[in-house]
């Protein structure tokens, strides 16, 4: 029975670790400051284990001689004993151990610090995340404005090119992390948060808002695509472009559905009349993953069941239920789904 | 402590307690809407009161007005919608400018919430723009709540307090109630 | 029909006279000088005669004349007498928002357009009391009210051979028969649908009647154009956005001074995205013309929205100024006074053609007073910054940089979404609005009547919808210095300085006009309608109106030979907008940021609308 419990436990202990490999893994560094982040925490691991290993093994020892001193004197008499000289000496050690520890510790993290403000910065892409109730906006910054564009709920990153994130809120505080890139930083309504990200292996990295935002929360993540420089360019050069023009009759009568209606007055698709700023830009939508801040695949299911009821996917967000026959709802998801 | 004594802090701590729990029961946040009414109701709001014939006969009454207008969760929703679909634009936050004031007395097309969800969708002749289908109905109800709300004119527990914004004008838990009444005769459109 | 046949002689002279005319074009070149010169002023600076030719004793467009002075070389009332200056008539406008117009004095006629429904009145001067020859009135669409950011006013009509034109609200372009109130033709030159309206007042410049759009606070594309005068079609259209085949950029014509303006297509570059296309630059304020360098000038408006996060970049071509061939609209330069406006700065003041001392010669000049807190004088042959002095306290900006023409905003001032910037100076209706000057050909100085206001910015994202607001801003006005949110100014042009103050308790909102009698007049937002001694600054007459004066003044013989004063009472516009559309103080917010300083002017003010007209008793 008890060694049923024990297989049981290990069991689950090696599920939750399964876990751990996957895209949003802060043990599983892609970039130069998770790595950091794992560096620090491995020197605490590594630190704070033998000093763990340390106690137990004096404890164990104390409580052997203890048993043993029950039967020899007094035990104000073994104080006074010259054979306790080695204890005081062990006393002694382990303050300076401990001293040394946390001297390697703060040196450690100290050091860490230092990297992650000198991360490298040479050529950097610059991007404003800013975070709504419950959703993205990322938009990539130029010193040329035509070459700027807007999306939400992704961010793509060339690997070995370092990207300067401006963080702001719109409506409360919200907290960005993409544990496989870099440790959380805060988004605050008024102020302005700056963080460096040092992409350096290819994949895609899932994000997610790290300080309680109300209803929906969970319902918070971002995909983040780290990417070669070509296929970011390309990415990029796609992004910069206005929609397709709608290509088959319907499509273009979902974009009258998208302008004419209510749609058009929260969200903007570059390229048509649609230039709503309360919602996520949806130019480029059907070039993304996941709908709705990572809740929904993109795709015809996820569009009609988002389109459908958003109320019921994300209760309390800020999508309304905008009542449509079957005919405008599947003319839109053909429009939408050509928005590539 | 003599033993009465404890016996009435331990009632006092225990009333405290269930006042305390009392406050808990939440307000319901439905996030769909009540469902319109059936019926001629939902339309034919007149902006007017008078009738011929006699009367006055007032607006129709619309059964989602009390649901929109005692429910801080509604106000509160349609404050910032008030802002997403440009109402501050013309008519600021409830002083007015290109448009009328919301927050006095002075109702040109009616002050009742349906009076208001009528302006809002339908449009009014002198510059008003219809909102009809750019505005989901449940949200246009929510912000005629809230306008609502800008003259005082809702229950205090939902009116929504002072907004993170600048601060332009009162809570409207501190706005006076003055009752909705129909324009007093200008000449003017304004 | 006799035949001539042309002798050579006078071919090869009309060929040269062409040559002189084609030379007289050039820009490089000096303007030649005018057949005669203009009289010599105490400062130095003279309006060229070409320009501002001697006064008839009437007052055919809003701006006297093409050089913008608003100065009236009559004298019958002066320093001496004003003292004794008296209602002559009223007439009542019957309307009651905002009076903006100017009051058009041609043979016997008087001229002026109401705010909506901007209906155009003449009024004869031969019949005692102001009687009413005749009331065109346009019914413009009552819907357009909705889409005009600052009530629907108007700034005036325009006279030439015979015939009014005028804008209304709704972005049509009316030409009238002066004498009959016939309707000759009307255009329609916008969409007030998506908030294009038209409340400018038109200039003729050879058989051009030059209008441009408004709505930047509605996210509108601003353009101005050349209609003709005989038929009202469209002659040329030139955008304030978009790619240089729209803005009338020719390289071959456009020279700008300043290498910034250099580039293909910078209305599109200068922007993310399609922004320009919704980017504002309306054109709506005032046209001036110089003939000898046949070029007209004018200001282009805000950027939209005006929250600056939604469009990165310069703007182009929002906010600065425009030198274009009237005849087919092509741009020569440009001068841009804030680059990525951030605070609803609009650049269509009125540009005074005057010719100015400059370190040792002459310089012929635009002065322009800037919504931004400067005085700008630039070079129109070339569009070279000169100089650019404040005029009240500025704290948006650090000044401007005289080697790149470039403003130097003040960084601790930018505004970022979800911040209240505080103590902006000036505030979004600027040092000066629309309000226009005058220059005395007496004193060689400018009067200016304008504002002296600060506030508080707070930015907000903001969506377009077509026909609805597109600013996202909160604003706050206050006064600059307490009790004091307007000034009357006299500037020395050439030694760059105030000559002299009044303080006003409200910004300034009307226009002035300077007279060869030593006299300045303006109005205020409470009703005094004032006239001021042009050398002193001192106030030797005030009447106080029916409500506030927010019109152009203007001055003018009348058939009977004497000398009259006219001016609109009724306040309204942006600044007035509290008093006549009623609105609620208790927002500071209310009218773009008027609200919260304006809760004792609906006390000091009231609503109306009616013309004073005022004369010296006959002797």
């Amino acid at each position: 029975m008890r060694r049923a419990a024990a297989w049981l436990a290990m069991g689950m202990a090696g599920l939750a670790l399964a876990a751990c490999s996957g895209a949003q893994d802060s043990l599983n560094p892609a970039g130069d400051q998770a790595a950091h982040t794992q560096d620090v925490w491995r020197l605490m691991l590594i630190v704070c284990g033998a000093m763990y290993v340390l106690v137990m093994a004096f404890l164990g020892w104390a409580l052997w001689r203890a048993r043993r001193a029950l039967d020899g004197p007094p035990l104000e008499d073994a104080v006074k004993s010259s054979a306790d000289a080695p204890m005081r000496n062990a006393l002694v050690g382990w303050t300076a151990l401990i001293i040394l520890g946390l001297g390697v510790l703060a040196v450690g993290s100290f050091l860490v610090d230092r990297s992650l403000a000198r991360a490298d910065t040479k050529d950097a892409l610059h991007i404003k995340i800013t975070g709504n109730q419950w959703w993205w906006q990322v938009e990539y910054q130029d010193p040329d404005p035509s070459r700027q564009f807007t999306t939400a709920n992704e961010l793509h990153l060339p690997a070995n090119r370092p990207a300067i994130l401006e963080l702001a809120a719109q409506d409360v505080i919200h907290s960005f992390w993409i544990p496989n890139l870099a440790g959380k930083e805060d988004l605050i309504p008024g102020r302005t948060n700056w963080l460096t990200l040092n992409p350096r292996r290819i994949g895609v990295y899932r994000g997610q808002c790290a300080e309680f935002c109300g209803l929906q929360h969970a319902q918070m993540a971002l995909d983040a695509t780290v990417e070669d420089p070509q296929a970011f360019e390309a990415w990029r050069q796609a992004q910069l472009k206005p929609a397709p023009p709608p290509s088959n009759d319907a499509q273009v009568r979902g974009q009258g559905v998208f302008i004419n209606g209510a749609c058009g007055s929260c969200h903007e698709i570059a390229g048509s009349d649609a230039h709503g700023r309360t919602g996520p830009d949806l130019t480029h939508l059907a070039s993304r993953r996941k709908l709705a801040a990572g809740a929904l695949p993109v795709g015809r299911d996820g569009l009609i069941a988002w389109l459908h009821d958003p109320q019921a996917i994300k209760p309390g967000n800020h999508m309304p239920l905008v009542h449509m026959s079957d005919q405008d709802l599947n003319d839109l998801v053909a429009y939408l789904q050509s928005l590539s | 402590m003599s033993s009465p004594c404890r016996r009435l802090e331990r009632l006092a701590a225990a009333a405290l307690a269930a006042a305390l729990l009392a406050g808990c029961q939440r307000e319901t946040r439905d996030f769909h809407g009540p469902p319109p009414p059936s019926g001629p109701q939902a339309s034919g709001v007149s902006p007017s009161d008078l009738a011929a014939g006699g009367g006055p006969i007032g607006p129709p009454h619309d059964p989602r007005a009390a649901i929109y207008e005692d429910n801080a969760f509604h106000i509160g929703e349609g404050k910032r919608y008030y802002d997403w679909y440009n109402c501050y634009g013309c008519h600021a936050a409830g002083g007015g400018d290109i448009g009328p004031p919301l927050m006095d007395d002075q109702w040109i097309y009616g002050g009742s919430i349906e009076q208001i969800h009528a302006s809002i969708v339908e449009g009014r002749p002198n510059g008003m723009p219809s909102f009809r289908n750019k505005i989901p109905d449940d949200q246009v109800w929510e912000i005629a709540a809230y306008i609502r709300s800008m003259g005082g004119n809702v229950a205090k527990d939902a009116a929504p307090s002072r907004g993170d914004e600048l601060q332009s004008s009162l809570a409207k838990t501190q706005v006076k109630p003055t009752p909705a009444k129909p324009a007093a005769p200008t000449d003017q459109p304004r | 029909m006799d035949r001539r046949v042309w002798p050579a002689g006078r071919t090869a002279s009309a060929f040269a006279l062409v040559v002189l005319a084609l030379a007289a074009c050039s820009r490089n070149a000096p303007p030649p000088g005018p057949a005669k010169p203009p009289a010599a002023t105490p400062t130095g600076a003279v309006a060229p005669a070409a320009a501002s030719p001697d006064d008839d004793g009437q007052w055919t467009m809003p701006a006297k004349d093409y050089a913008n002075t608003r100065y009236s070389g009559l004298d019958q009332i002066n320093t001496g007498n004003v003292k004794g200056l008296q209602v002559a008539f009223t007439v009542s406008t019957e309307t009651l928002k905002g009076q903006e117009s100017a009051v058009l004095a041609v043979g016997d006629t008087l001229y002026f357009v109401t705010p909506y429904p901007n209906n155009l009145y003449a009024i004869d001067l031969e019949k005692p009391g102001g009687a009413v020859k005749w009331k065109y009135q346009p019914k413009p669409d009552a819907a357009a009210q909705g889409e005009a950011c600052c009530q629907p006013i108007n700034r005036g009509p325009v006279y030439s051979n015979g015939v009014i034109y005028y804008n209304t609200i709704d972005a049509w372009t009316h030409a009238v028969d002066a004498k009959t109130g016939q309707l000759k033709w009307k255009v329609k030159v916008g969409d007030f649908h998506k908030g294009e309206t038209t409340n400018m007042a038109p200039i003729v410049v050879k058989d051009h009647v030059i209008v441009g759009n408004s709505g930047a606070e509605f996210g509108v594309r601003g353009w101005i154009a050349a209609l003709n005068a005989g038929d009202g079609s469209l002659a040329w259209r030139a955008y304030s956005t978009g790619p240089d085949k729209d803005v009338l950029i020719d390289p071959a014509v456009f020279k700008p001074f300043y290498p910034q303006y250099k580039g293909t297509d910078l209305g599109v570059s200068h922007w993310r995205g399609e922004q320009w296309k919704i980017g504002g630059g309306t054109v709506w304020g005032w046209i001036s013309y110089d003939p000898e360098l046949d070029l007209i000038f004018h200001g282009t408006s805000n950027p939209a929205p005006w929250n600056h996060e939604a469009r990165p970049g310069d703007n182009n071509w929002t906010e600065g100024i425009f030198a274009r061939d009237p005849e087919t609209g092509k741009a020569h330069w440009f001068y841009q006074y804030s680059p990525h406006g951030l605070w609803d700065h609009s650049s269509v003041n009125e540009n005074i053609i005057l010719d100015l001392p400059w370190q040792g010669r002459t310089r012929h000049v635009v002065v322009h007073p800037e919504r931004n807190g400067y005085i700008y004088v630039i070079d129109r042959t070339s569009g070279e910054l000169l100089a650019a002095d404040p005029f009240m306290k500025v704290t948006a900006s650090l000044g401007v940089d005289m080697k790149t023409g470039k403003l130097i905003d003040n960084p601790e001032k930018r505004p970022t979404e979800g911040k209240v910037v505080r103590e902006v100076c000036p505030n979004s209706p600027g040092a000066k609005d629309w309000n226009p000057s005058a220059f005395s050909k007496q004193t060689g100085l400018l009067y200016v009547p304008h504002n002296n206001l600060c506030m508080d910015w707070e930015t907000k994202p903001v969506s377009y919808l077509a026909g609805t607001p597109y600013i996202g801003v909160n604003p706050r006005f206050y006064p600059a210095d307490p009790g004091k949110g307007g000034e009357f100014m006299a500037w020395d042009p050439v030694a760059r300085k105030k000559v002299w103050t009044i303080d006003e308790k409200w910004p300034v909102w009307s226009g002035a006009v300077a007279t060869a009698g030593g006299l300045v007049f303006y109005g205020n937002l409470e009703g005094w309608f004032k006239a001021v001694d042009a050398r002193t600054g001192q106030v030797l007459w005030q009447f106080k109106t029916a409500s506030g004066i927010v019109g152009q003044p203007t001055t003018w013989r009348g058939p009977d030979g004497r000398q009259y004063v006219s001016v609109l009472s009724g306040i309204g516009g942006w600044a007035g907008a509290m008093v006549s559309s009623q609105l609620d103080p208790r927002d500071a917010t209310a009218a773009k940021g008027f609200g919260n300083m304006s809760a004792d002017l609906k006390k000091e003010s009231a609503i109306g609308g009616m013309l004073y007209v005022f004369a010296l008793p006959k002797a």
